[in-house]
Formats: C-alpha cells, structure tokens, sequence
C-alpha cells in the first residue's frame, strides 16, 4: 500500500513538468501582454515594467528561471495585483475556496446520500419519485440562477443572510448551498443508481439469510458497496467544487481562488494563471489518489500492489 | 495626458470577470437584441414601453394579489394557479412566479416537464432573467412600501461608511496609480498642493495655502502650510520635488508619467533623455515649492488634483530600503504613512479595506466619518444586492450601474444622476479603404440616430452628441454638430462616388466583449443598413485582444470611451493629436496640432478657446471618429448618507459625507445642506 502510493506520487512528477511546461507555453501564445492597457505606455516606462518580471529575457530562460524559482516555491509576482506574490495570493484564497468547498461537500453528501438511499430502499414509492424528481432540479438549474435565487429570498426577501461578502458563518451559508447543490443531485442519483445494483447482489442475499437485522444489511452491506460509485464520482467532484466556484465566488464575492481561474487569463497575469493551473492539477491529481486509496477500503476485491 | 479608464464600462474590461463577461451578461440581457437591430425606432419604443409595462407590472403584483399577478406575464391570459407551466422561451413574457416562496414545487414541476427545452442556452438565459427581474420585483421602490431601494436603515453606527470600490487597486501608490479604484483610496489618504471643489471641482487651496502666478503664466509658486505625515514627521516642500521627479523617472515605470510632462522639462525625463533633478520643480524654502511649466496651462491648476500629484514619504520609502523591506510594499497597511484625511488600518485582500480618520490631517476638525469600510466587489449585480441588502451605504464611483435596472432605479428617490466627462465614439481607420474617404465617414456619422441611441439602447441618461467636446466645458461653446441627418448622408455617400450603399464593401466593427458595447454596436450595425444600405459585420474581442488591435489600428472601426482627466477642452482635443499614443485613426493633421500647440501657448482665454474650436471643427469635417455620447454617472446613494455633490468626474471625498441617524424613509425627501466648505 505504502509503495503503491509512492510509486503514483513519483508519477506524478513528470505529469507535473508538462502540466508547467504547457500553460507557459499557452498564456505566452495569448495575444496581448500583461501591460496592455487603453491608455498608451511609453516604452521607456514598458520596458521598466517588463524588466521588473524578466519579461525583456528570452523566452527559454524565461521558462528555466520559472522551474528553478517554482523548485524552490516560488510562483513568482502577480502583474495585476503588482504588490502580491502568487504564493501570497493563493495562500490568501486558497483557504477561502475549500472552506466554501468543504461546506458544498458537506451539503452535497448528506442531502445526496440521505435522498439516494431513501430512493433505493423506498424504490418506486412517492418518496423515491419526490428524491429523484427533486435531484433531476438540483442537476438543471444551474448555479448561476440558484444564487441569485437564494439571494433574493433569503437575503432580501427574509433578510436572513448577507447576500455577498466573506467574515463569519453567515456568508458561507449560501455560497455552500448553492455550489453543493449540483453535486447533492449528482450523489443522490448515484447512491441510488449503485444500491439497487447491490440490493440483488448474493452477499446482500447471504446477509439477509444469515438473520442480520435490515438495517445492519443497509448500513453494513448496502451502502458500502453502494458507495462505490459515488466515491469514484467524489475524487474529480472535489476538484470541480473548486473550478466550479469560479461562478459562485464571483457572485457572493467571496475572496477565494475561484474568479483567478478566469480573470487571471483575462488579464494575461502570466504567473498567476500558471500557479493556479498548477495548483488545481495537483489537486486533481492528488484527489484522483486518495478516491483510489478510498476504494480499497470500501471493495474488498480491490488489493494494491 | 489623460485617463483613459472609460469608467463607464471599466468592470467589463480592465477586471474583466466572467460573471460580468459571459453569465451576467446573459442574465443581464434585457431584451431580444435581434429585435433592436430589426427595426430600430419602432422596435425599440416598443421594447422600451414593453419593459416599462413589466416593470409596472412587477409593481402591482408586489403590492396586491401577488401570487396570481406574478404567475402570469402581461398581455397573457389569466390561468388557473398551478396548473399552467412557464413559458421558457425567451420572446415571451417573463414567468416572474418563481419569486414566490409558495411557489416553489410548482416551479420544479414546470422544470420537470419543460426538462428538454430547459437545457438550451436560450431557455437557461430566459430563466437567469427571471431571476434577476424578480430581484427588481421584490426589492425596493414598491409605492406602498418605500420609495428606496432596499432598506434605509444603516447596519453600522453613525461614525461609519460602507461603500464598494469595484475591485482591488492595482497600486495605492500615487506616483504609479492608474486605474479608478486606486484614484479613490488615494483621494481620499492623500492631500496635494490643491484640491477640487466637490461640487464645481474648481482647484482649492489643500497643502498649498496660496499661490503666486508669474505674468507669463509658467512659474507658479506655492506656499505650504505646515502640516505632518501621519506619523507625526513634517511634510515639506521637499517631499513634493522628491515625489514630482519620482512620477516622471523612467525607473519608478509609472504608467501615468505622461502627467508629468506639464512640468518643464518632464517630458525630456520620462523619455530617459534628462536626469530626474533637471525637472522643472524645486524647493525654495522648507515651506515654498516654486513649479515651472512647459506652457502656460489654463488647466494646470485642476490638473494638480489628480493623484498623481500627491506627495510621497520619501523618509518611509529610505527607512523600508534600510531594512530590507521591498519599497513596493510601502503602502502596506502595516507600513503605509499618509497625509490625507484618511488612512489605511486593514487590508484584507479582495474582501475589504478599513480607513480611519488621520488626527494628522491637517484639516481633520472637519472631517466627519470616523471609518470608512470600503469592499471590493467587482459585479455591479452583486453590488447591487449589497446595496438592497444594506451591507453599502454607497456602490460607489467605480461601480456602473448595469442598463437594463435603470428603468427601475429611476423610480428609486435614492437614484441620483450627473453629467460626467467621458465621451463614448467610434474611431475610424482613416487609412485603408473604403474609409479613407472622409465623405464616406462623414456619412457614417450623420447616419447614426444618437438620440435613439441613447433612449432606447445605452439608456443612462446620456447626453447624445456628435461634437467631441461637451459644450459648455471650461467655458467652451460647443459645435453643436447634427446628431441625426440621413438625408445628407445619403448625398455625402452619392458624392463619395457609391450610387447604393451595397457598393460600399462592407465594413467591420470591433468592440470588446460586454453586452452594452454589444448593444450599442448592434443598433448602430442596423441604423447604418438602414439609412445607407451599407452591410456591417461586428465582431467582438477579449479585452486584451481588443487593447492590442486599437493600438496597432488594425481595425476598421472600433468603440471606444475617454474620460476626461480635467475641466478643459484639451482632455478631449488632445486625442487627436499625431503624437497622441491614443490617437487611433491613424489621422495626423499638421494643421490640427499646429492650432493646439497654438492654443495652450495662448494668454488670453478666450482666443485660446477659439483655437481650440478652430482645431475641433477641422477634425470633426475629416471625421476620424465618431462621436456617439457623452456619459453620465447615475448613482445609488441611502438616504441617510449626507454630503454627497455631483460633480462632471465623479469624485466624491469621504471627508465631506456623514450619516444621518434620524433619517425617517417615511418623511418628506432629505434636503442636503450645501456639502463644501471653503477651505481656509
């Protein structure tokens, strides 16, 4: 097991180096240059800016300066926010955007799980139509109108929550629901979808034959296995929750990472779009990791070599 | 010399988002734009009195009966509650009931069964305006229960402000500041030699307690009063030669250098060519600076407002380099030292600023608020939302309010609107064909309804204008160009030597993506086709794409929007001119530059200002751009905020803004006191 995960984290090295490699390349071939701007620059004064970020030195050592900074964990300066490093920057949102992915995961798993199993148990009764009617919304309506919605009921209408903003418990309220939302569908049709696979199974029949009570046969059998794709689903769904808080933070204006996603392409801030590129792919790749991990302890028949 | 922030659509272009660039936008739209293009007058009455009437309905069914009135659109038929579903496509009305809290699983149901047509764009955007319409239904301006938007009780004490100043500020240094939100915090923690009248933002006496003018009008000499830094080290003359020669050194690279080149010898300094301690500006004594110009400016004087022009501690910048601290990181919070009647206490990346009062300002007795709580959000509809909310006193300068809520603001007694300085045109590429025929730009512009344009499309409260300057400035008589003759046009167009407009090859716009731009270009696409017959292609463009293709003039026409940096016709003539970086048509008259050259050389007012409109008149014949409108500056304002004057550049100094606590929504309309006292 041990070994197993040292050899995919030594894999991930050379996924690592393309991953830089390729968004250099790419916000470099964008057209326009982080000093654009609708006023003219001199190009005495452009030639200063460029220099203070070694954009007057050739490309290639560019892209070698970049590595030896980043080996040492360095992402360099942002060129839209000239006073911040991109390490201050994402060590600023960062916590921002998986606190309000934390809350979404929170959210998403116990209405999804809690709504797939009633479905599956409860198997074409009215609750089972009502979950699964109800899960058929939360994938349709996307979030930029289930934010506002909630805005407009519950902070104008009710005048329960601050619509926007980021300080205590009650902004990150909304912002969870809504990001949480999309995945609390997804979860509870998976849930479902992967129980009623194991309801005929023959160690669901053993277990029942063997006198355990249902519930036991629900929580102890059923729902491990039912799980299994949920889980499969949770690893890339985590790393969504962070891509897809590129809408949600944007609008309850949450300080996390979410908008650079966007923005910092927008603005050719060519350190920060790499550094955030890079810190979602390790993200994903390591998520991608621990549901691989996860999954040996749910399915006994997967062993690690 | 100028700003060139186009604050009017700023939040769309240099922070470009993608709520505001793509989701918001689709939320935002208004109405069909095809139907703008089809036909432009009587579409767009019809649009515009379309919105007027579900806005009034939205209004009604707030008040009384609401479930039923909100389940329907206007003009449809009354249904049974319940059993009819939305209709989802975007050219029919809008299915307000998903306001409804009662309505909730009817709304699913409708979804259930429209599941197919749902999940197409259109249908999404249908159902995001749904959501953003009912946000204008249930929020504020309801006769019955206010005539605010939103609540207009304060969530703070008396002493306090909450505003929105669009985003973060790229620098909070004065030397290198250039964008709006930078300009806010530095006008209100800085204090220059002088300062702008809140209301008719004639220059006032700040530092500089008076000033002495030579009689050829190039030497101004300034007398400080003593006055400190906050932190309690004297402010001098000196620091002002050290941060004037720091503004226009190459090695500072700040973008706003060019303002410098008013002093004598700054351009020479920017351009490397001079060292920094030949500029034209030195210390007398601890307390007297003696400036000298490059020309004798009228427009000096309001030009020493801008941030630009506020003084440095240098003493702070030589401490952080002894201590090895990056002097870029000076205006930190935990570093910062100001002079203005603000300073900066807390700095929360991307979610707030604090400022508190400086008890070192100079005229701190008369500074009012104790803190101000500045947010930086960059979505006007967030904004908004914060605003209804009460979590913004203010949604502030840098702020636009979004077109499509205009018609509802308008009712709003908070709503207050302003002339402003920035003018909204298109440039033409006065270089390739078939646009190097000035006749045929000229009927271009003649073909261009503005008055139309205005009402129904920009719907601001814009003042429609084919001049390039706004009459009226600094004393300036205007040209009071046509805005509208098709007629002419067509013969301007048959002179040019193309009997039908189809003759003409067509002709590309460029805009950058933002759904105003987008609306303007298409009506505009439209007015051309119909009055002239000529085909026009639009294309939108990243911002950044945008940047580069305007300044490399390859386009054919392009949008663009400058705003005035000061009260004096030259902020706009000077686009013009063949050194101007701006100056994108790639029209250069020798006879043009020569009349301004001309002009600011002059003594005398109003033969300066003749010139002046001599230079205006000759571009505007050859017509390398498009003059389209001059902008306004709507504004939300609580009631309970007192101080506040509207001014042509939209700045408003915190010092002179306090709270009234007795506020009473219910009473008779506020009436605010005259805000600026002289200073002394």
């Amino acid at each position: 097991m041990i070994g197993y995960i040292l050899r995919r984290l030594r894999g991930l090295v050379p996924t690592t180096l393309v991953i830089v490699a390729a968004s250099f390349a790419l916000v470099r071939l964008a057209p326009g240059s982080p000093f654009t701007s609708e006023k003219e620059i001199p190009p005495q004064i452009r030639r200063q800016l460029e220099a203070r970020y070694g954009f007057d030195r050739p490309l290639p050592e560019q892209f070698l300066r970049y590595v030896g900074h980043l080996l040492r964990g360095d992402l360099g300066l942002s060129t839209k926010y000239p006073q911040r490093s991109v390490n201050e920057i994402i060590a600023d949102g960062f916590p921002v955007t998986l606190t309000l992915a934390g809350v979404a995961l929170v959210w998403a798993l116990l209405v999804g799980i809690t709504a797939g199993v009633i479905g599956a148990i409860r198997r074409n009764t009215i609750w089972d139509h009502a979950a699964m009617a109800a899960a058929l919304v939360g994938i349709s309506v996307p979030s930029f109108v289930l934010g506002p919605l909630l805005v407009l009921v519950v902070s104008l209408r009710w005048q329960l929550l601050p619509p926007a903003g980021w300080g205590d418990w009650r902004h990150v309220i909304l912002p969870g629901l809504t990001l949480g939302t999309l995945s609390a569908a997804a979860i509870a049709r998976l849930t479902r979808g992967g129980m009623l696979e194991v309801v005929q199974s023959d160690f669901i029949r053993t277990a029942r034959a063997k006198g355990l009570s249902e519930r036991l046969v629900v929580w102890r059998h059923m729902l491990r296995g039912g799980l299994l794709p949920v889980v499969s689903y949770l690893g890339p769904a985590i790393a969504g929750l962070l891509t897809g808080s590129v809408v949600v933070e944007k609008i309850f204006n949450l300080p996390g990472i979410g908008p650079y996603f966007v923005d910092a392409a927008f603005n050719r801030d060519y350190f920060l779009v790499m550094g955030i590129v890079l810190l979602d792919a390790l993200f994903l790749l390591v998520m991608n990791l621990a549901v691989d991990i996860v999954y040996g302890l749910l399915d006994p028949r997967i062993r690690y070599r | 010399m100028s700003l060139a922030t186009d604050h009017e659509y700023e939040h769309i272009g240099e922070s470009a988002s993608i709520a505001d660039h793509d989701i918001l936008a689709e939320l935002k739209r208004p109405l069909p734009p095809r139907g703008v293009a089809r036909a432009p007058e009587p579409a767009l009455a019809a649009s515009g009195a379309r919105r007027a009437e579900r806005s009034r309905h939205g209004v009604t069914a707030g008040r009384e009966g609401r479930n039923e009135r909100l389940a329907m659109g206007p003009g449809q038929p009354r249904t049974t509650p319940g059993t009819d579903h939305p209709p989802c496509r975007s050219e029919r009305p809008f299915p307000a009931r998903a306001v409804e809290a009662p309505a909730w699983t009817r709304l699913s149901c409708g979804m259930l069964a429209h599941q197919q047509r749902w999940s197409r764009p259109q249908d999404l955007r249908s159902l995001a305006r749904v959501v953003v319409v009912a946000v204008l239904v249930t929020t504020g301006c309801k006769p019955t229960e206010s005539r605010f938007f939103g609540t207009t009780t304060p969530r703070h004490g008396p002493d306090e402000l909450w505003i929105n100043n669009g985003g973060e500020p790229e620098w909070l240094d004065p030397g290198k500041c250039s964008d709006g939100a930078g300009g806010e915090i530095l006008w209100n923690t800085f204090a220059g030699l002088v300062q702008a009248h809140p209301a008719t933002l004639e220059p006032m006496p700040e530092l500089a307690s008076r000033w002495d003018v030579s009689p050829d009008g190039r030497t101004y000499t300034f007398h400080l009063r003593p006055s400190e830094w906050s932190d309690g080290r004297p402010l001098t003359a000196h620091d002002f030669v050290y941060s004037f020669r720091r503004l226009v050194d190459p090695v500072t690279a700040s973008k706003y250098a060019g303002n410098g080149a008013i002093f004598r010898g700054g351009a020479a300094v920017s351009r490397g060519e001079q060292a920094p301690e030949t500029l034209g500006v030195r210390a007398i004594d601890d307390l007297t600076l003696e400036v000298q110009l490059e020309d004798p400016l009228p427009y000096f004087l309001p030009m020493l407002t801008f941030y630009s022009f506020m003084p440095i501690p240098r003493h702070l910048l030589e401490d952080l380099d002894r201590r090895g601290i990056d002097t870029a990181l000076w205006t930190r919070p935990e570093h910062v030292v100001c002079n203005g009647p603000y300073r900066l206490t807390e700095w929360r990346f991307r979610q707030r600023m604090v400022f508190e009062k400086n008890p070192r300002y100079w005229d701190v007795a008369n500074v009012r608020l104790e803190r101000v709580r500045v947010a930086m959000v960059e979505s006007a509809t967030t904004a908004l939302a914060m605003y209804a909310y009460g979590d913004l006193d203010w949604p502030g300068s840098n702020t636009a309010l979004p077109a499509e809520f205009m018609d509802r603001l308008s009712r709003c007694a908070d709503l207050q609107s302003h002339p402003y300085l920035g003018a909204y045109f298109y440039w033409i590429n006065t270089t390739v064909r078939p646009l190097d025929d000035p006749r045929l730009r000229r009927a271009l512009s003649l073909a261009v309804d503005r008055r139309a344009l205005v009402t129904y499309v920009a719907r601001g409260g814009q003042t429609p204008a084919a001049d390039l300057v706004p009459d009226g400035l600094a004393g300036y008589r205007g040209l009071g160009l046509p805005l509208f003759d098709p007629d002419e046009a067509r013969r301007l167009l048959a002179e040019a030597g193309y009997a039908r407009g189809a003759d003409v090859p067509p002709i590309t716009v460029i805009y950058n993506t933002a759904e105003g731009h987008k609306q303007i270009a298409e009506a505009i696409q439209q007015m051309w086709r119909e009055h002239l017959g000529i085909e026009v292609r639009l294309e939108n463009q990243e911002w950044n794409v945008f940047l580069t293709n305007a300044g490399l003039t390859n386009f054919q026409v392009c949008r663009m929007g400058w705003t005035g940096d000061y009260a004096d016709p030259f902020t706009f003539l000077e686009l013009l001119a063949s050194t101007c970086g701006n100056n994108h048509s790639n029209w250069c008259s020798p006879a043009y530059d020569r009349l301004l050259r001309e002009a600011n050389r002059e003594q005398d007012r109003s033969a300066r200002l003749a010139k002046l409109r001599a230079a205006e008149a000759l571009a505007l014949a050859e017509q390398p751009l498009i003059p389209l409108f001059f902008s306004s500056r709507p504004q939300l304002l609580k009631p309970y905020v007192r101080g506040f004057s509207g001014n042509q550049q939209d700045r408003h100094p915190w010092k002179y803004l306090s709270i009234d606590i007795d506020f009473d929504s219910t009473g008779p309309p506020p009436v605010d006191p005259p805000a600026a006292t002289e200073a002394s």
